[in-house]
């Protein structure tokens, strides 16, 4: 394949932590493959929906969102990568890609926002984390106010996480309304 | 000297200003950054920066059950609006309608890390409440 770019030290993203390896962005679409093999991850062009760059600490993230609900973060791409690969997302796939923004002000109030299976904590309509609910095992309501998000334990994904996510709760006061009357809440 | 006046709240203490002032995570793990405040967890691949006065508490516990395993546990529970004495309430009419969270819980097989970390995170936040309470001392 001579088409696209190929980027030798990026890491995927996810529950249980990162993994290192490499991407190879073309005219077909995308493949990811860990570092020593074993895990790849192939997206084929017609299946993408929403690409996205958000800044993280010292280099960026790449999100791609495809057909069936599924979102992968790749992460380690360095500003001019972001320059090039808007231009050949756009140019070569059709696709314009979006820009997020990450919240780093460890405030612990802001917006939930649902969509494709993922659920994303915004402070100052910036993105805080996300999570997938597809990694979720059980949801609780507690009291009026509080629900509880318990997360699957998976230990053969080989992540590299020292501490792994089990649980959240999120505290909706009754002065929400986004959340008001509905069943399908998280 | 705006910043120290009166009107100083919880809701005005920021961890980072940037996203470049946190480092790139060498390790994900839970961590405390004393410069900042701030306690970062590790979520999906990603460090999340939470400044340490909106902590209410933080406690660990060991699995006993399963032996083999060894695993330990650390929770957290960040400060809401509608509890007793919580320092937000003066502020929960400025943020109405937000969400908060809550409580976090992480799982992990490093005890020793775990303990060291609700220490860091017990001593800072004292640290934290009791210059902002003199500071609201001095204001009044």
């Amino acid at each position: 394949m001579t088409d696209g770019h190929l980027f030798n030290n990026i890491s995927l993203g996810g529950r249980g932590g990162t993994n290192p390896g490499q991407l190879k962005i073309y005219s077909g679409g995308i493949l990811w493959k860990k570092q020593g093999g074993g895990k790849a991850i192939e997206v084929d062009k017609a299946d993408i929906v929403g690409v996205t760059w958000m800044k993280v600490p010292k280099t960026n993230q790449l999100g791609v969102r495809i057909k069936d609900g599924l979102f992968y973060k790749f992460i380690g791409f360095r500003d001019q990568d972001v320059t090039s690969l808007t231009n050949y997302f756009q140019t070569t796939c059709g696709i314009v890609t979006e820009e997020k923004q990450l919240s780093v002000s460890g405030r612990n109030w802001g917006e939930v926002d649902l969509s494709d299976n993922m659920l994303s904590f915004l402070v100052d309509s910036k993105q805080a984390f996300e999570v997938s609910l597809a990694d979720v095992s059980q949801t609780q309501l507690q009291g009026k106010n509080d629900v509880t998000l318990e997360f699957h334990v998976d230990d053969t994904t080989g992540a590299n996480e020292k501490d792994s996510l089990m649980e959240i709760t999120f505290h909706i006061p009754n002065s929400n309304t986004q959340f008001m009357g509905d069943e399908n809440r998280p | 000297t705006n910043n120290r006046g009166a009107g100083k709240t919880i809701g005005d203490l920021i961890a980072y200003k940037n996203v470049n002032d946190l480092a790139p995570p060498r390790e994900l793990m839970i961590q405390v950054d004393q410069k900042n405040e701030a306690i970062l967890l590790p979520i999906y691949g990603n460090m999340v920066p939470f400044h340490v006065a909106t902590v209410k508490s933080v406690s660990s516990h060991q699995d006993t059950t399963q032996d083999s395993n060894r695993n330990c546990y650390i929770r957290i529970i960040f400060n809401v609006p509608g509890t007793p004495f919580s320092p937000h309430d003066a502020n929960s009419l400025k943020f109405q309608g937000s969400i908060y969270l809550k409580e976090v819980s992480f799982r992990s097989k490093d005890q020793r890390h775990i303990s060291e970390a609700v220490q860091l995170i017990k001593t800072l936040r004292r640290q934290v409440a009791s210059r902002e309470s003199e500071r609201a001392e001095r204001a009044t």
